[in-house]
């Protein structure tokens, strides 16, 4: 807002005004241009739109729309340039003070991640109270929202009203109010393999050989997505990446193993594990949970042992 | 060294020779290696009775002696000492390839340490003739078997001789000799009836060899693998890839040299596998295309040259053996997390739980619970910034193999060791009724021999009572149970220490 100093002399404006057109008329040319122009436009291209144009009636034109929130104003490479806003954007600031439009603008800038009150506080340098203040009146007029993001329960970010938050604010398909779904995600978990399982058993009879039937038993990504939809165990819209992030979990799982096909999707397949449990843990000692404590004298020793006393009996 | 591997060494040679062995094995183990005259010095026992426990233990391979600097020292085999653990498995494989009677033979060797096979062959004619008459083999036949266990490397010369103890410079010459002497089969089976007579093999004696017997149990376990992963065709496929490995590898390296198509299609053939010979191609591809990684495809001269990869294989071996103690002790969420830091190598806490889709509180229990079992493990990253700035420091999850077997295997030795002692345990408590029941059975045995009548066998089978019989039957039971238990602890010790083993070279 500094640059507007240049044309801040209203009297020079005054004298200029009735010579040409109506300053209302310059205006809407001006609007026009910029409308032309998304990048924005400096004051050449005013200069070529409109050649008559005296220079205090150009200024006294920019700075109405400025004042008025039509414009941006920015500087690139040493030239100023004026950039069109979103009518409706600006449309809803209005009536608002200073204070809460550049609050609003920082709400903005954030996006649909949102922006925490600290960063807000640092960013217009305004007082704690004086910005809750802000941003309640914000609130109420249905400016701007507050949304409790997954990543931290306690931390509210503000975004602007009309936006739909970002998928690591909500965490996506798999929160519903910032609690994560954790048997929702273990069914899906379940029915994944459950499908692929089904593919393998089907292999059983196949005569086209072993990597026929191993082909057989791959599905595609999209596949196991179709099935789960058609299930219609979920209440909200799964993407195919979604299901893809399920599957991975079942990779993890060792139940289930992952190639690329030749159009560059992901196929998956379930396998057999290698080997069945190792005989160690198929013994008390094994498994057993004081097994630092344990030694020939005290009071656990495999004498004494009560997890041995169980698994005999 | 683990303090468990010094006592379960100890315990086992408390239980199959005696406690004045497990005194001077004992020093051993605390030392690895010792002169006669530090034994000497550390143990109460006279100089004659230690001597005698040396032969005891050099004579069964326990342990090794070297000279260096005119000092003769006494180096005692672990390894050695843990195969006794192994005893029946190795029993039981002889047994399933070779049948009953090369059983008892290897059961005599084993016991013996080394022997010559004309002593061999008598005791075991002997033997069946104790068991059965049905089961009774002539002397040529047995002496046919001790051939074929030679012939498949179970058995081999020994360099320790009766001779060659009370002179022990030359024992450290290895070589492996299996050359079979002429055996004067009318002097065996004179023997064989009790009559002295020279069978002509006075000097050579056989020990069995240890090594060979690893390597069938490895082979096994690959197999049995690629039969759990495929099916049995495939396991036969391995089966017969290291057959043919053996005959241009040696046993204990990496990856084999490459074995041709030409090869594996005319083992294959000789066999009754009709589905295997039709989609040859097939299984070797499917083997090699599996994440496992058991195959390798080397050349693809003459239809294609294919390598085995042993040191892979047991490395998958022993992540899928880690993967699967993990589940057990801690649940399958704890599982997923392991396998995940290990698929993503270096990996942060934020990212673990969005991947593995663990609620927060939860992923973060299940990692710290691994971090403090040691299953995996923590790098610290410092972001350098300007002095007085708080750091930022990254916190990495990453899985050191190599450590996380080591403790395993310590892991085993523990279970190992508490399993012989409570087994110990329940034997001793039940000392006065496993007695009661050898004297009544050796009783009834006797009098049976005598001819007594059924009213005289029924008295004394009447000796235990009701209730003494059913504790009886329980205290069996659990004996067995712990046997069985660690047998199976064996296989995973096993299976850990050829990880180790391939990973050492």
């Amino acid at each position: 807002m500094d640059v507007r100093g240049e044309f801040s002399s209203e009297r020079e404006i005054n004298r200029i005004v009735d010579v040409g057109e109506s300053p209302e008329f310059i205006e809407e040319k001006i609007i026009s241009l910029a409308q032309a122009k998304p990048k924005g436009i400096s004051d050449k291209d005013i200069s070529a739109e409109i050649p008559d144009l005296a220079p205090a009636r150009k200024a006294a034109a920019i700075n109405k729309l400025l004042a008025q929130g039509y414009f941006d104003l920015f500087k690139q490479g040493g030239t100023l340039l004026y950039r069109l806003k979103d009518p409706s954007k600006a449309k809803s600031v209005k009536g608002a003070d200073n204070e809460e439009k550049v609050v609003y603008n920082i709400i903005e800038e954030a996006g649909n991640k949102g922006i925490w009150i600290r960063d807000i506080r640092f960013k217009s340098n305004l007082m704690p109270t004086q910005l809750n203040k802000i941003l309640k009146s914000l609130e109420t007029k249905k400016f701007i929202k507050a949304v409790k993001s997954v990543a931290a329960s306690k931390k509210k970010v503000y975004m602007l009203y009309n936006l739909e938050p970002d998928r690591s604010v909500t965490g996506g398909a798999w929160y519903q109010d910032q609690d994560f779904e954790a048997e929702f995600v273990d069914i899906l978990n379940q029915q994944c393999y459950r499908f692929l399982e089904q593919k393998k058993d089907s292999t059983k009879n196949c005569k086209d050989g072993p990597i026929g039937a191993r082909n057989i038993a791959f599905a595609s990504s999209k596949e196991v997505w179709k099935f789960i939809s058609d299930l219609g165990i979920s209440k909200v819209k799964l993407s195919v990446e979604d299901l893809e992030m399920i599957l991975n979990t079942l990779i993890y799982d060792g139940k289930v193993e992952r190639t690329l096909s030749s159009d560059g999707s992901n196929l998956y397949r379930a396998v057999e594990p290698l080997l069945s449990p190792p005989g160690l843990i198929r013994t008390p000692c094994g498994v057993c949970p004081v097994r630092k404590n344990c030694c020939d004298v005290g009071e656990i020793t495999p004498k004494k042992c009560h997890y041995i006393k169980e698994w005999l009996e | 060294m683990s303090i468990y591997l010094c006592k379960l060494c100890s315990v086992l040679l408390l239980e199959h020779f005696g406690p004045v062995v497990q005194t001077v094995g004992d020093d051993l183990l605390k030392y690895d290696r010792r002169s006669l005259r530090a034994i000497k010095a550390a143990v109460n026992l006279p100089l004659n009775k230690i001597k005698e426990v040396m032969c005891v233990l050099i004579k069964y391979g326990f342990v090794e002696h070297s000279k260096n600097d005119k000092l003769n020292e006494y180096i005692i085999v672990h390894e050695r000492i843990l195969m006794i653990l192994r005893y029946p498995r190795y029993m039981f494989f002889v047994k399933s390839l070779l049948g009953d009677e090369a059983e008892i033979m290897l059961e005599e060797l084993l016991r013996r340490g080394y022997e010559t096979a004309s002593k061999i062959i008598v005791k075991t004619y002997q033997r069946l003739k104790q068991l059965s008459s049905d089961r009774q083999q002539p002397v040529e036949i047995l002496k046919e078997k001790f051939e074929s266990l030679v012939k498949h490397q179970f058995l081999m010369r020994s360099i320790i001789t009766p001779a060659a103890l009370e002179d022990p410079i030359d024992l450290n010459v290895e070589k492996l000799d299996f050359s079979f002497p002429d055996l004067n089969l009318l002097a065996l089976s004179r023997m064989a009836n009790g009559i002295a007579a020279n069978p002509g093999d006075n000097n050579i004696y056989w020990r069995i060899n240890f090594d060979r017997f690893t390597q069938d149990i490895r082979d096994q376990i690959m197999v049995s693998a690629i039969t759990k992963r495929f099916d049995d065709n495939a396991g036969e496929l391995m089966r017969q890839m290291l057959n043919l490995m053996y005959l241009r590898t040696a046993e204990w390296r990496a990856t084999s040299n490459p074995i041709p198509y030409v090869e594996i299609k005319d083992a294959v053939r000789k066999l009754k596998y009709p589905m295997l010979i039709q989609h040859l191609d097939q299984y070797l591809c499917l083997i090699e295309e599996d994440t496992c990684q058991f195959l390798k495809r080397v050349g693809d001269s003459g239809g294609g040259q294919f390598s085995i990869n042993m040191k892979q294989a047991f490395t998958q071996l022993t992540w899928t053996t880690l993967e699967n103690i993990v589940l057990e002790r801690f649940g399958s969420k704890a599982a997923r997390i392991f396998r995940l830091v290990r698929t993503r190598k270096y990996v942060e806490q934020e990212q673990i739980q969005q991947l593995a889709m663990i609620p927060a509180k939860e992923a973060k229990h299940l990692t710290y619970t691994l971090l403090q079992e040691n299953y995996i493990h923590v790098q610290e990253l410092k972001k350098t910034t300007v002095s007085n700035a708080p750091t930022k420091i990254f916190f990495l999850f990453h899985i050191d193999l190599d450590q996380v077997v080591g403790m395993e295997i310590s892991h085993c030795y523990h279970a190992l060791y508490n399993t012989i002692q409570r087994r110990d345990h329940e034997n001793t408590v039940n000392k006065r009724m496993i007695e009661k029941h050898l004297r009544v059975q050796t009783l009834t045995s006797n009098l049976k021999e005598h001819g007594a009548t059924e009213e005289q066998l029924n008295d004394i089978a009447e000796m235990m009572t009701p209730s003494e019989k059913l504790e009886l039957g329980k205290v069996q039971d659990i004996i067995k149970k712990l046997g069985a238990s660690e047998l199976q602890i064996d296989e995973t010790l096993f299976l850990l220490t050829m990880y180790s083993r391939y990973q050492e070279k």
